[in-house]
C-alpha cells in the first residue's frame, strides 16, 4: 500500500474487523542515506528504506500487539490477527487503555530529502580539517547521514497524527597515535536540521577531537580521595540515566525505585533543573508524538531541585494511580548555571574533568563505580593532566544532591543540550 | 520466511556484489510483579546488496521482497558504489575470493508453541517465584527469542542459508535492605528455538534457588575495599574479559584506528597459560551459542586462534582488511538485520580451560574476591577495560566470606592477562551476549575461571 496514511487506517480496520475492542496502529517510514568512513577514508555510501507497523489490540481488557515491516494488504491483515491472537493469550489488566482522541494534527519539522553533494563536501571537508588540525588523530568510524521519517497514529478512539522530520546525524569515533602510544577511544554524535555548519564546529566534535590528541600520554591518579568532579556535557546524559530510568514504569510498577514517594520533593541541588523538550526549536532530533499516541508536549522534570514529574506511560500511569507523562522522556534540557567553566575548574582543590565514563550499571539504589575515560585531574584549581587507570565510585542520587555548580556554558547536541555540572563528595582512586 | 532464488538475480552483477535476504523475528514477553507488562512479537525482513567498485563501496536495502525490490536494491548499491568511487578513486584492488556452498538450519523439530502458552510459560514462573519467596519485594521475569534467518549469493558463487534461533529467560529478583532495594539478575537459555531450549517451568527452579540464596547474601553485602586485588574471576567474568578486554582490540578496523595490539603479533602479551579463541561454531566437540558457517561476505567461518600459550597470534578479519593485512578472512563479518552492512564481529570467544580446580584457585587467595556475576562491560584500544559486577564474595584466608555490593572491575587486559597464574578445569559459556559496534548482534562468550591481579571499585 502506497499511502502510509492509508495503510495506518487499514491497520486499525483490520485489527477491529478481527475482534479488537480498541485497536491502535504506528507507521513510520523511513529513508536514510549514509556516508561512511572507515579507518580515515570514505569508502561506503549507504541507501536503506524500512517500513515499521506496530499494530496494537485490546480485547477483553487484555492487551497484544506485533510488529512487522511490510504495508501490503495481507501483511497488514495477518499482522492485526497476530495482534489479536497474542492479545488473547495476555493476562487482562485493567490498566491497559489507549490514547483517547486529540484533535487531528500533522507536525513537520527538517527537509524532506538529502543535500547529497552537500553531505559529501561536508564530510571531505572534515577529514580535511582533521588531517591538518589533528595530524595524530586516527578516526576509526565517522557517518553521517540524512533519516528522513514520516508517521502516522491512528486508533479508534480518533487519534489522527502525521508527523515528517528530517535531520541529519553526524557521528564519530576516533584516537590518536603517535610513537607507538595511543590514546583511548572517544566518540560523539550530534543532530542537525541543515549542513551549514562545518562538521567539525557541531556539538563537541572539535573539543573532544583536540583532547583525544592530549591524551596519548596519561598518568593514573596518585592514591585514593574523596573529591570534586566536573561532569562534561558528553557525560551527563550518562549521569542522568539513573533519574530516568527511576521514574518510568518498570522501576514505579515493581516499586523499586528510590523516587517512587518522591514527587515535589527535593531530590536535587536547587541548581539543577531538567527539562524534557521533545517538541523544542533547540531540539532538532525530538519527537511529535509519543509512544501511546499522544501529541507530545514539552515538561519541566526536575525544576531547581524538585521532582515534578515521572515518565510514565499511559499504562504505567494507571498502572500505579500516579499522572501520566506528556512525553516519552529524552530530548534533554539542562539550565545554564551562572559559573563560567574557567570559575569551576579554579574552585576545585582536587578532582576530575570527566569527559566519558565507562561503568558498571548503576543498582536500583545509583551506587556506581567504573573508569574515568578521556578524563583529567584537576589540583589546585588547574587542570594537570590526562589521566588512565582512574576509577571513581559513588552513589548518584547523592551526586545530584551534590551539584555545587553549574556551567554557564552547554552544548548542543541536537538531541540534548548539556552545560559542565560540578558535583563533590565522588571517591576517586588512581594508583 | 518464503525461500527467495537468489540465483536468478546474480545476472544483474556488475561488480563484486552481496545479496542478502534476511528475516529477525522477535517475541517477548514480561511479567513485573505478576502484572503482564509485556506482550509482542515482531517480524523485520528485507533484502539489501553490497557492492564493491575499486575500493568504494555501495549499499541498498527495501523491505519490500518483490523483484522489483531485488532488482532496484542491486541497481542502487552498484550506483552507490560508483558514485563514490567516482569522487574518492581509492583505486584498491579485488578482494579474496570465496566460494562455500551451506545450509544450516537450527529450527526446532517440535510442535511450536502459540503465545498462550508461551504467556503461561512465564507466567507459572512468575507465580512460583511468589510463592517461593515471599520476601522478595519485587521480581521480573522477561522470555526473549531471536530467529534471524539469511540467505545469501556473492557475485563470487558463495550460497548459504542459514537460521540461527536464541531463547532466553531473565529473571530479576530484589530485596528491600534498609529501605533500599538490593537486585541481583540471572539468565537462563542460550541457542535454539523455544521448544528445543526450555522444557518446562520447573527446569529453572534449582537455578532460581541458587539465585535468591545469592540475592540474600548480597543484601547483606559490604562494599569491596578500592585497589589492585587477587582475584578468582569465575567463568562469565572470564568471557567477557576474553570478548570485551581481548577480541576487541584484536578487531583489524580497530587495529587499524590504533589499538595496542596492532604492535604485538607474535610477541608475549599474557601468562603462557592463556589460550583464547574465536570459535566459529563448534568449541571441544559442542556447537556453540552463536554458530556461524559462512559470514555475511560467503566467507567459511573458521576458528581464529587470537592468543596461544600467551603469544598473540591473529587479528579478526573481513575481507577489506585480510587483503590490507595479507592475512586470510576466517568469517567475522557480520550484519544484524537486513538493513545492516556487515561489519567485523567476533562470534564466540572464549578463553580455553585449564588445569587448576576452582575449589583449590579460592583456597590459593588469602585476601581477595571470588566474582562471579559481570553486568555489561566496556574496552578500549589501549586495552583498559571495566566490568560490571554483579555478584561476588570477599575471599579470606582462602574462604568465602562476606557477599559484596554491586562494584565494578578494570585494568589494561594485555597487563592483566599476564599476572593470571591459575586456570580452572571447566569451560561455561555466556549465551545472551549482545556486542554494540554501530549494530547489535548476539554473541557467544565462554571461558573458565581464572585468577589474576585486578583492580576493583568500592569505598
Amino acid at each position: 500500500m502506497n499511502d502510509p496514511r492509508k495503510a495506518a487506517e487499514y491497520g486499525v480496520d483490520a485489527l477491529l474487523k478481527a475482534g479488537a475492542d480498541k485497536a491502535q496502529c504506528h507507521l513510520t517510514r523511513i529513508e536514510k542515506h549514509e556516508l561512511n568512513v572507515i579507518s580515515g577514508e570514505m569508502s561506503l555510501l549507504r541507501t536503506t528504506f524500512d517500513t515499521h507497523i506496530r499494530l496494537i489490540a485490546i480485547k477483553d481488557g487484555k492487551k497484544g500487539s506485533t510488529t512487522i515491516n511490510k504495508s501490503d494488504p495481507d501483511s497488514v491483515k495477518r499482522g492485526a490477527a497476530e495482534a489479536l491472537a497474542i492479545a488473547q493469550a495476555s493476562v487482562p489488566d485493567e490498566a491497559n487503555d489507549m490514547a483517547e482522541g486529540q484533535p487531528a494534527a500533522r507536525f513537520v519539522s527538517g527537509s524532506e530529502s538529502p543535500d547529497r553533494d552537500n553531505m559529501y563536501y561536508r564530510m571531505k571537508e572534515l577529514l580535511e580539517t582533521i588531517r591538518e588540525r589533528y595530524p595524530a588523530l586516527l578516526l576509526l568510524q565517522a557517518f553521517l547521514d540524512f533519516t528522513r521519517e514520516d508517521t502516522y497514529v491512528v486508533n479508534s478512539n480518533g487519534v489522527d497524527f502525521s508527523a515528517l522530520k528530517g535531520v541529519y546525524h553526524c557521528t564519530a569515533v576516533f584516537s590518536a597515535k603517535e610513537d607507538g602510544k595511543v590514546s583511548s577511544f572517544n566518540g560523539t554524535s550530534v543532530a542537525m536540521r541543515d549542513l551549514r555548519t562545518p562538521l567539525i564546529e557541531c556539538g563537541s566534535i572539535d573539543r573532544l577531537m583536540l583532547e583525544t590528541t592530549e591524551q596519548i600520554h596519561t598518568r593514573p591518579v596518585p592514591g585514593k580521595f574523596t573529591g570534586d568532579v566536573i561532569i562534561a556535557p558528553d557525560c551527563l546524559g550518562d549521569m542522568l540515566a539513573f533519574l530516568d530510568d527511576s521514574i518510568r514504569d518498570r522501576a514505579l510498577i515493581s516499586g523499586t525505585s528510590v523516587y517512587k514517594d518522591s514527587l515535589n520533593q527535593l531530590i536535587a541541588s536547587p541548581l539543577l533543573s531538567l527539562h524534557a523538550r521533545p517538541v523544542s526549536d533547540e531540539i532538532c532530533d525530538g519527537y511529535f508524538i509519543t509512544s501511546d499516541g499522544y501529541s507530545a508536549q514539552n515538561s519541566t522534570i526536575v525544576d531547581r531541585g524538585f521532582l515534578r514529574t515521572f515518565l510514565l506511560s499511559l499504562y504505567g500511569s494507571r498502572k500505579t494511580g500516579k499522572t501520566r507523562a506528556v512525553n516519552d522522556g529524552g530530548a534533554y534540557v539542562v539550565d545554564p548555571g551562572e559559573t563560567p567553566l574557567d570559575e569551576m575548574v579554579k574552585s576545585v582543590d582536587r578532582g576530575l574533568l570527566l569527559v566519558r565514563f565507562s561503568g558498571g550499571n548503576p543498582n536500583e539504589n545509583g551506587d556506581f563505580s567504573g573508569v574515568a575515560k578521556n578524563s583529567y585531574f584537576i589540583e589546585n584549581g588547574q587542570v594537570k593532566y590526562p589521566i588512565s587507570e582512574t576509577m571513581i565510585s559513588g552513589n548518584l542520587a547523592e551526586c545530584y544532591r551534590n551539584v555545587r555548580a553549574v556551567s554557564r556554558e552547554r552544548v548542543n547536541y541536537g538531541y540534548a543540550v548539556f552545560p559542565w555540572v560540578a558535583v563533590s563528595g565522588v571517591t576517586i582512586s588512581g594508583k | 520466511m518464503d525461500r527467495l532464488d537468489l540465483k536468478a538475480y546474480a545476472g544483474l552483477f556488475k561488480t563484486y556484489t552481496e545479496l542478502r535476504v534476511q528475516e529477525n523475528r522477535t517475541i517477548q514477553i514480561s511479567f513485573v510483579k505478576g502484572s503482564n507488562t509485556v506482550n509482542v512479537r515482531s517480524a523485520t525482513s528485507g533484502v539489501s546488496a553490497r557492492a564493491y567498485h575499486n575500493g568504494s563501496w555501495g549499499f541498498a536495502s527495501s523491505p519490500e521482497l518483490t523483484q522489483d525490490a531485488i532488482v532496484a536494491v542491486i541497481k542502487q548499491a552498484t550506483e552507490n558504489a560508483l558514485f563514490l568511487d567516482s569522487r574518492e578513486r581509492r583505486e584498491k584492488g579485488p578482494l579474496p575470493v570465496s566460494v562455500v556452498s551451506s545450509e544450516n538450519d537450527f529450527s526446532t523439530k517440535k510442535q511450536r508453541l502459540g503465545q498462550k502458552e508461551l504467556v503461561g510459560f512465564v507466567r507459572q514462573i512468575d507465580d512460583e517465584i511468589a510463592r517461593r519467596y515471599p520476601k522478595l519485594a519485587s521480581r521480573t521475569v522477561i522470555l526473549r527469542c531471536l530467529d534471524m534467518e539469511k540467505t545469501l549469493l556473492t557475485s563470487d558463487g558463495s550460497y548459504s542459508h542459514s537460521m540461527i534461533p536464541r531463547s532466553q529467560i531473565h529473571i530479576l529478583l530484589s530485596v528491600e535492605k534498609d529501605g533500599a532495594p538490593v537486585e541481583l539478575m540471572d539468565s537462563y537459555g542460550g541457542l535454539g528455538q523455544f521448544e528445543d531450549v526450555f522444557e518446562s517451568p520447573s527446569s529453572l527452579w534449582e537455578g532460581i534457588e541458587r539465585q535468591y540464596e545469592h540475592l540474600m547474601k548480597k543484601s547483606e553485602g559490604v562494599f569491596a575495599e578500592a585497589g589492585v586485588k587477587t582475584c578468582v574471576l569465575d567463568a562469565e567474568l572470564a568471557g567477557i574479559l576474553a570478548h570485551e578486554a581481548i577480541g576487541h582490540t584484536c578487531e583489524a578496523d580497530l587495529v587499524m584506528g590504533g589499538s595496542v595490539a596492532g604492535d604485538w603479533i607474535g610477541k608475549e602479551v599474557a601468562s603462557p597459560l592463556v589460550t583464547l579463541v574465536d570459535f566459529a561454531n563448534t568449541a571441544l566437540g559442542q556447537t556453540c551459542p552463536v554458530p556461524v558457517y559462512v559470514d555475511d561476505e560467503g566467507t567459511r567461518a573458521e576458528d581464529v586462534v587470537i592468543i596461544e600459550k600467551g603469544v598473540l597470534k591473529s587479528f579478526l578479519h573481513n575481507k577489506e582488511s585480510a587483503r590490507h593485512f595479507g592475512a586470510e578472512p576466517k568469517g567475522n563479518a557480520r550484519a544484524f538485520l537486513f538493513s545492516d552492512e556487515p561489519l567485523i564481529r567476533m562470534r564466540n570467544t572464549a578463553i580455553l580451560p585449564g588445569t587448576s580446580k576452582l575449589e583449590d584457585m579460592i583456597a590459593s587467595v588469602d585476601d581477595g574476591y571470588y566474582l562471579i556475576k559481570p553486568s555489561n562491560g566496556q574496552a578500549d584500544l589501549t586495552s583498559e577495560f571495566m566490568f560490571g559486577v554483579t555478584l561476588g564474595y570477599e575471599i579470606k584466608g582462602g574462604k568465602l566470606r562476606r557477599a559484596i555490593k554491586d562494584t565494578t572491575i578494570s585494568g589494561v587486559a594485555f597487563d592483566m592477562l599476564k599476572t593470571v597464574s591459575m586456570v580452572s578445569n571447566e569451560m561455561k559459556w555466556l549465551s545472551h551476549g549482545m556486542c554494540g559496534k554501530k549494530q547489535n548482534i548476539p554473541v557467544g562468550m565462554g571461558g573458565p575461571a581464572i585468577k589474576c591481579r585486578v583492580t576493583i571499585g568500592g569505598r
